[in-house]
């Protein structure tokens, strides 16, 4: 009963727009670190306007029941490679990689909105993401963005907001690439003070084969507090990282980190936020000796904000599943929710998202059982108050392939 | 310097597991004595397993899936001598250890059909890549269990996730990858000690994209999927004559014993189990093809991506699809996934499909009670009607029945090994951990027991000398 009205719901109104709509009754986590209650959410105009539970409307609000279903922000990737990677092993769909430029590489005019990822993921409730460079055997990837994933060609996002790179195990010496790290640091240091064809013509940049982009990204980094993002796993690497943040005045963020609870005390106090895989208990390198499903717990209890990776590529919504395991070894479940969404929007200043709260734009998702239950799936999908449809590739072969008519399954349609 | 390459992981998954490559089994221990010359071989490397000691234990008051679709309340089971001795509503056992299983869940122990364990090893160091032997494309003569290195840590923590047998294959690089052997989840110090006892042999196939691809690259065949079958066919063709020249009566007539050979032939004469990496339909209808020409059995298709758009006819042949919840878009042939594509082989023909979720992945496997329960529900959003004592099947009784091993485990039946998880709550639940695992009714892992949780030579003291890797 409850369903059908909510998907009767969703027929009729994917393309009304700016109408003032009420979410009553959903048992809503709002991501900004409280518990969840029963109360209504008051969308107009693609914000929310009004969480509570005696929210005056007027008759042209259209309400919608929730009956007591889940509520969560819309998840947000922190990092992916949405829009700009459709099959791994094909690189003739893949943008993610550069072989001119490294600190600069920028992916956001690849972007494709219609890649076969966004309708999957959207219809899993992720409904924006950090599409990033691939990893690359320079210590620095490139830059990341933000996108909304609501498959318009009109591209909504933000571009190139964090670079991306990775300390550690890779290729050659960890000590020529911390010391890599430093000069690179050194030469965003220097935009200050000179220009960048004045940087060009160093030695060290050429040295480093760096391009006027790269240049202009790295003094974004040393100088504005750009987030920059380190995958770093082993212990003794995860204090150089903290060292380098405080020597440059980074805004530092790690990834995987899956050492961190030798160095909780470091991590701490540098107040650096992370981005792990809670599920990733695989010692897979000996960089990652400490691997442990306790991880996600013992940086919560550290208070440290955590945000979801994701150990496979297309699925970013499995950042719930990945959720859901580190509540179940001891994470809290507010600090979980909020990882999925709140904490990356505050990482990367996603000023206008990430939460349930007056003022922010209306990314939400209701579903249909506890959202950190792999079994539990969305019901309702809406970005900047518009209501998704849930239809994907997927959806589309599913409805194909469980039709029975005796015909070949290309006439099913 | 700013050359760009592919994550390793990502090449290792691509190469190493997902993108299959095939294994190349032979020998069993079930080889008929009247009607195939005993070549000697039937013992080599045969299964030197004991249980571990035991006591006779009383689960009271517990929730069981049996594993074969039946679902008991508040019931008790009673474990004897490595086995299950019965399963009541109400048992008396006096003096027998008891273990108060009140709002617990048992099931019988997780069966992973598809891992690497052992073969791939962590961490992941070309030292421990030891899963494919892709120097050519027919390599049946090679057996997993020959590369599998005992003190892998990824045997703990599938246990962890009540993992208590698991089929260990080679690599998907080659169209003929070698042998698989099927291992209780007991790390041993000889690898014999741990496989399964009387557990057949499997060969891995590969279909599709990887052997063409690793072959093609060295501008060698075969570099087209034509070019797979052909070598599918080429080798079967010899096979069958050496099959045929070992059952000559005159021993001068019978060839040179072949390694390779070997294996095939005891894939013809049903000792040897099929386990064919396929993703695609077309590519999985084919193999069914080959194998009525070259007159075998295929026992399962593993990845099996498309699995769903050809349902009915792997009902028909009675072939098992292994496949993942969800796991997509990381190559061509792994496209068009559907998450309801358990649910509809398990569906097709009024319910006669065999349907198996495998892991191919050291952390997938410690919770494949979860990609059950995503594909239980997402083939419910489909519409059907599939329930959590059902979908129990897809990760015990179905495995086992691929890996040959049903007659012994794979369900809660009186009379089979004692192989079972105590849960702490709902098995398709996140929240749920497994708080005991038993193998042959000993107690293997105890999540409040440190004495009772496996701490493999490899975790001991590498981090800190007087501490181990993991608690």
């Amino acid at each position: 009963m409850k369903s059908l009205s909510l998907t009767l719901f969703i027929i009729f109104a994917v393309n009304i727009s700016s109408e003032t709509v009420l979410l009553k009754g959903g048992l809503v986590h709002t991501a900004n670190g409280e518990s969840a209650r029963t109360q209504d959410i008051l969308i107009s105009d693609q914000i929310i306007v009004g969480v509570g539970t005696n929210l005056i409307i007027d008759g042209n609000t259209r309400v919608i029941e929730l009956n007591g279903l889940p509520v969560t922000p819309g998840l947000i990737s922190p990092m992916s490679n949405l829009g700009i990677v459709e099959i791994n092993a094909l690189d003739v769909t893949r943008d993610d990689e550069s072989d001119l430029l490294s600190a600069g590489f920028s992916i956001f005019h690849a972007f494709n909105p219609h890649s076969t990822g966004i309708p999957w993921n959207r219809s899993n409730g992720v409904t924006s993401a950090m599409s990033t460079p691939s990893a690359s055997s320079f210590p620095i990837f490139g830059l990341g963005s933000h996108f909304i994933l609501d498959g318009s060609l009109e591209i909504k996002g933000s571009k190139d907001i964090a670079m991306f790179g990775r300390l550690g195990a890779s290729y050659g010496s960890r000590a020529e690439t911390l010391s890599m790290l430093e000069s690179l640091l050194d030469i965003g240091k220097m935009v200050k003070t000179m220009s960048i064809q004045e940087i060009l013509e160093m030695n060290l940049a050429d040295q480093l084969e760096l391009q006027s982009q790269d240049i202009i990204a790295l003094g974004k980094v040393a100088n504005d507090r750009m987030p920059l993002v380190l995958e770093t796993n082993r212990a003794v690497d995860i204090l150089q990282a903290l060292s380098m943040k405080k020597k440059y005045g980074l805004n530092l963020v790690l990834v995987s980190v899956e050492e961190a609870p030798m160095v909780l005390d470091q991590i701490k106090e540098s107040n650096t936020p992370v981005i792990i895989d809670p599920m990733d208990n695989i010692p897979n390198s000996f960089d990652e000796l400490g691997s442990s499903l306790d991880l996600g717990k013992i940086l919560d209890q550290a208070e440290i904000p955590i945000m979801f990776s994701t150990q496979r590529s297309h699925n970013y919504h499995l950042m719930r599943q990945g959720a859901g395991n580190a509540v179940a070894y001891g994470m809290s479940y507010e600090t979980a929710i909020k990882g999925m969404s709140n904490t990356v929007a505050q990482t990367f200043r996603l000023n206008n998202r990430g939460s349930i709260e007056v003022g922010k734009l209306a990314d939400i998702v209701v579903w249909d059982g506890d959202p950190l239950e792999p079994s539990s799936f969305p019901k309702m999908v809406m970005i900047e108050g518009q209501l998704q449809d849930l239809s994907s590739r997927s959806s589309r072969l599913t409805e194909r392939y469980t039709n029975t008519e005796n015909k070949p399954s290309s006439y099913k349609h | 310097m700013k050359n760009k390459v592919l994550i390793p992981i990502l090449l290792f998954s691509i190469i190493g597991c997902s993108e299959g490559f095939n294994i190349d089994l032979t020998f069993g221990d079930s080889k008929s004595e009247s009607d195939s010359v005993n070549l000697g071989i039937d013992n080599a490397f045969a299964s030197t397993y004991l249980p571990m000691d035991s006591e006779p234990i009383l689960f009271k008051s517990a929730n069981i899936y049996d594993g074969l679709g039946g679902e008991f309340r508040n019931y008790d089971l009673l474990l004897s001598e490595g086995k299950i001795i019965e399963i009541g509503e109400s048992i008396s056992a006096p003096g027998v250890l008891v273990v108060d299983a009140t709002d617990k869940w048992i099931t019988p122990g997780i069966i992973d059909i598809h891992s690497h364990m052992g073969v791939y090893s962590a961490p992941e160091v070309t030292t421990s890549s030891d899963g494919n032997e892709a120097t050519a494309p027919v390599t049946a003569e090679v057996w997993a269990e020959h590369s599998l290195w005992t003190q892998d840590p990824q045997f703990a923590l599938a246990l962890k996730g009540g993992v208590t047998s698991f089929h260990v294959l080679p690599g998907s690089a080659n169209l003929f990858g070698g042998r698989g052997a099927t291992f209780k989840n007991i790390s041993q110090n000889t690898i014999q000690a741990m496989k399964f006892p009387g557990a057949p042999h499997s060969l891995k196939m590969a279909c599709g994209e990887n052997p063409k691809r690793v072959y093609g690259n060295r501008r060698q065949s075969p570099s087209t999927r034509m070019g797979n079958m052909a070598g599918y066919r080429s080798a079967w063709i010899d096979a069958v004559e050496y099959a045929d020249g070992m059952n000559e009566s005159d021993e001068d007539r019978r060839p040179t014993r072949d390694l390779a050979m070997d294996t095939l032939m005891g894939v013809l004469n049903g000792e040897i189990l099929i386990q064919n990496h396929c993703y695609r339909a077309e590519e999985m209808a084919m193999m069914v093809e080959l194998s009525k020409e070259f007159d075998y059995k295929i026992t399962t298709f593993h990845h099996a991506v498309e699995a769903y758009k050809i349902a009915d006819l792997l009902a028909d042949e009675g072939i098992c699809a292994a496949m993942w919840a969800d796991w997509w878009g990381f190559k061509h042939e792994a496209y068009d996934m559907v998450q309801a594509n358990v649910a509809i082989i398990d569906q097709a023909r009024n319910g006669t499909g065999c349907a198996i979720v495998h892991s191919d992945d050291a952390v997938g496997i410690q919770h494949l009670n979860q990609e059950a329960a995503k594909a239980m529900a997402a083939g419910n959003r489909a519409g059907y009607e599939i329930s959590k004592a059902h979908a129990m099947r897809w990760i015990t009784s179905n495995p086992a029945k691929a890996a040959g091993i049903l007659d012994q485990t794979g369900s809660i039946e009186v009379g089979k090994d004692a192989d079972i998880v105590l849960w702490s709550g709902d098995p398709f639940s996140v929240y749920s951990r497994a708080e005991k695992v038993l193998i042959d009714g000993a107690f293997v892992f105890d999540i409040n027991d440190p004495k009772i949780q496996p701490i493999t030579d490899f975790d001991l003291g590498i981090i800190q000398p007087q501490t181990n890797r993991v608690q």
